[in-house]
């Protein structure tokens, strides 16, 4: 462990509310979670700071609105796990304090060894608003022994969303189930999709731009997949579970499953790229959350810096990465089987997940999302869906 | 005549006013206490119904007229635009939607239900079949909603559930039951359904042990059948469990679906297996605005008021109180 500078002569506890919760009986240290092991690490260095981590849910939303009644309340966490798709909510809404707030000068040489289109991702009106720190993008997971029963290769039917229908037929004889299954909040594979096509979810005005030719055609492709009985129409849980059951042959997800699905699985788990559009280069969403400092105290502030200057730190980084998420560091670091399919997606480069805007920002991407699933479900057409959800969001967006 | 007053007379009376101002001031602390005491025990109790029941709706009903997060130090006065956006949100009106399917499904399988198998289980109330049934029928009245949701998404799913399993079996296609629009209200119906009627039936079960054996005996004398002995002895003398299980009921059955909405579909698919309650937990909770939800929990409180009154108008006359 390097040496670490005495932060205050006086102790110091802030709080740190994240996803990741370490499974009971798993507290030793080398079982337990990375983001428990970095506070674990940071706390032997006796600075006179202790960070406390608490998991509130593993729930992105449910920890953030946590985090929202203690602000209310006047006892902010220092640090939050914030979703990157709520960068606006936590500047306008939750007034988080940025970087160059709280650490100053200090600030510019840690972010210099962030890469540099990580940086825009956490950037808002020039202001830092959080450290990078679960970064991730949606993969292919599939189960390579339902591949090889089926005689398919796996590169022939990721190649593109056609191959993908065309092949798919062969590999749903194996189990007689849906082949497709999705993971995470919809409207983020879905920006994925629509960006590979060439379409946008949201303009650079953060207004509604999935009702483009483009997007609707990219969101048509999902639900054709559904009306030839590939897609399964679920909750994350069900796919989650019918995935690692062996029922499932393919599970779209964060890069970030990658290490609890090894861990799960008795087959040959396998990751691939997402398939694109012919012609067409892929433009994936990133996706996974920074550190947010919602502290109001300036002592608090202070310590939370030191905090996630230590994150930063190679030593962090390194204990960090053993979550699976990607790096987002130029820290070189070796890249772990089954990531090689998100770094070349990282590679093609990745866009910000949708910075859904205003104070009625979750009510947006909740609509949305609410499309999305419709639309792939056959539940409305693929034109219409956009059109309607871009009328109910159109009142909910900022007057400005 | 005036007696004139002696020396120790005098003294006596100085001393006897002292004492009978002090008896009359104890006499006041004592009518004072005595009128405050009422008061003073009650006080605690008011004190908490306050704090946590009339202050927090006469807050929200103050919240309902702005638009706010909780957290922001502005709250923006919008008026009535939170009811007039609500009037316009097509999630609104799936959830009020839901609502009545819930009602209309729950409320008869809650009270109905229960009282149907008390009145099976009552000719054996002797036997140890009863507690038998009894405990097993009322058991997952005491497990979690979270635990008993959980446990029922094992049985609903669509791959490797246990309900697909058997209808496939038997030749049926496999159903998204969760997912699928048309069935995932019924699944949490069918939850709920499960795990509250026992608490009702245990309440029936209850009111038929209090009906008087005379009148039974007297009606039995007279020829009376079993038709006839439940529709004239046995349930105008449940009619109070009966109306207080319907009270209830209809108060609690959007609260109590809550558990299995939120474990098992999230509202979903499409917000078709939310409901009122539910939406009021998403707009506060999860997207934040607690305007919004103040709004929606002003409608709650006068729907449930006002189907309060009609019942307590309409069906209380019909209740026999002995």
């Amino acid at each position: 462990m390097g040496s670490w500078p005495a932060f205050a002569a006086q102790p110091v506890e802030i709080l740190v509310l994240h996803v990741w919760g370490t499974p009971p009986g798993q507290a030793a240290a080398s079982t337990m979670h990375p983001i428990a092991q970095l506070i674990e690490a940071f706390n032997a260095k006796k600075t006179g700071i202790t960070v406390k981590g608490e998991t509130p849910s593993t729930d992105y939303f449910a920890t953030l609105q946590k985090a929202q009644a203690q602000i209310a309340a006047g006892r902010a966490p220092a640090l939050v796990t914030t979703p990157w798709s709520n960068i606006n909510f936590a500047v306008q809404g939750l007034q988080v304090a940025t970087l160059e707030q709280i650490g100053g000068n200090e600030v510019r040489p840690v972010l210099a060894n962030y890469k540099d289109e990580v940086l825009p991702l956490v950037t808002m009106n020039k202001q830092t608003v959080g450290l990078p720190l679960a970064f991730s993008c949606p993969v292919m997971y599939y189960n390579n022994d339902i591949m090889k029963q089926a005689g398919v290769d796996p590169a022939e039917l990721f190649k593109d969303w056609a191959s993908f229908k065309r092949l798919g037929a062969k590999v749903k004889a194996v189990t007689g189930n849906p082949i497709l299954g999705l993971g995470n909040n919809a409207d983020w594979e879905a920006q994925s999709i629509i960006q590979c096509n060439g379409g946008r979810v949201l303009d650079d005005n953060f207004k509604p731009a999935w009702d483009s030719p483009e997007s609707v055609a990219a969101m048509t492709t999902i639900a054709d997949i559904n009306k030839a009985g590939l897609y399964l129409q679920s909750t994350t849980a069900e796919s989650n579970a019918a995935f690692i059951g062996g029922s499932l042959a393919i599970w779209m997800a964060s890069i970030a499953s990658l290490g609890g699905l090894s861990k799960q699985v008795k087959f040959d788990l396998r990751t691939s790229p997402f398939p694109v559009f012919p012609g067409k280069p892929r433009k994936m969403s990133s996706g996974g959350s920074f550190l947010g400092c919602y502290a109001r105290d300036k002592e608090q502030q202070r310590a939370a810096w030191e905090f996630l200057k230590f994150v930063a730190s190679k030593e962090g980084v390194e204990i960090w990465l053993k979550t699976g998420y990607l790096n987002s560091t130029k820290f070189d670091y070796p890249v772990l089987p089954g990531q090689e399919s998100a770094y070349i997606q990282l590679r093609e480069g990745l866009t910000r997940e949708s910075p859904w805007p205003g104070s009625r920002a979750a009510e947006i991407q909740k609509v949305w999302g609410t499309y999305v699933q419709r639309i792939w479900a056959g539940d409305i057409g693929a034109e219409e869906g956009c059109k309607q959800a871009r009328q109910q969001v159109e009142p909910l967006l900022p007057k400005s | 005549m005036s007696v004139p007053l002696s020396a120790t007379t005098r003294e006596d009376a100085a001393a006897i006013e002292p004492a009978a101002a002090t008896r009359r001031r104890t006499w006041s602390r004592n009518r004072l206490w005595e009128a405050a005491t009422p008061y003073v025990f009650v006080a605690p109790v008011l004190v908490i119904v306050g704090v946590f029941i009339y202050w927090p709706l006469i807050y929200s009903i103050y919240l309902s007229f702005f638009d706010w997060n909780f957290v922001s130090p502005v709250k923006e006065f919008v008026g009535f635009d939170n009811f007039v956006r609500l009037a316009v949100d097509p999630r609104f009106h799936r959830a009020l939607y839901g609502t009545l399917v819930y009602i209309v499904a729950l409320v008869p399988a809650q009270v109905i239900l229960p009282l149907g198998l008390a009145l099976l289980l009552w000719p054996i109330r002797r036997s140890r079949a009863q507690a038998f049934y009894r405990v097993t029928l009322f058991s997952p009245t005491v497990i979690s909603f979270s635990v008993a949701a959980l446990l029922w998404l094992w049985i609903f799913h669509p791959l490797q559930g246990f309900l697909n399993k058997v209808i496939f079996d038997f030749g049926f296609a496999k159903v998204n039951w969760l997912s699928n629009p048309n069935t995932a209200i019924w699944c949490v119906i069918v939850v709920s359904v499960w795990k509250t009627f026992g608490f009702n039936l245990l309440l029936y079960l209850a009111a038929l042990e209090a009906v008087p054996t005379d009148y039974v005996e007297a009606a039995s004398l007279d020829g009376a059948g079993g038709w006839q002995m439940f529709r004239l002895i046995r349930f105008p003398l449940i009619t109070p469990t009966f109306f207080f299980v319907l009270v209830t009921t209809v108060i609690s059955v959007n609260d109590e679906v809550f558990g299995a909405i939120n474990v098992m579909t999230d509202g979903g698919p499409f917000d078709r297996s939310s409901n009122i309650v539910y939406y009021l937990y998403e707009q506060g909770f999860r997207v934040f605005q607690i305007g919004s939800a103040s709004a929606v929990s002003l409608l709650i409180f006068i729907g449930t008021a006002i189907l309060t009154w009609i019942q307590f108008r309409y069906v209380e006359r019909r209740v026999h109180y002995g």
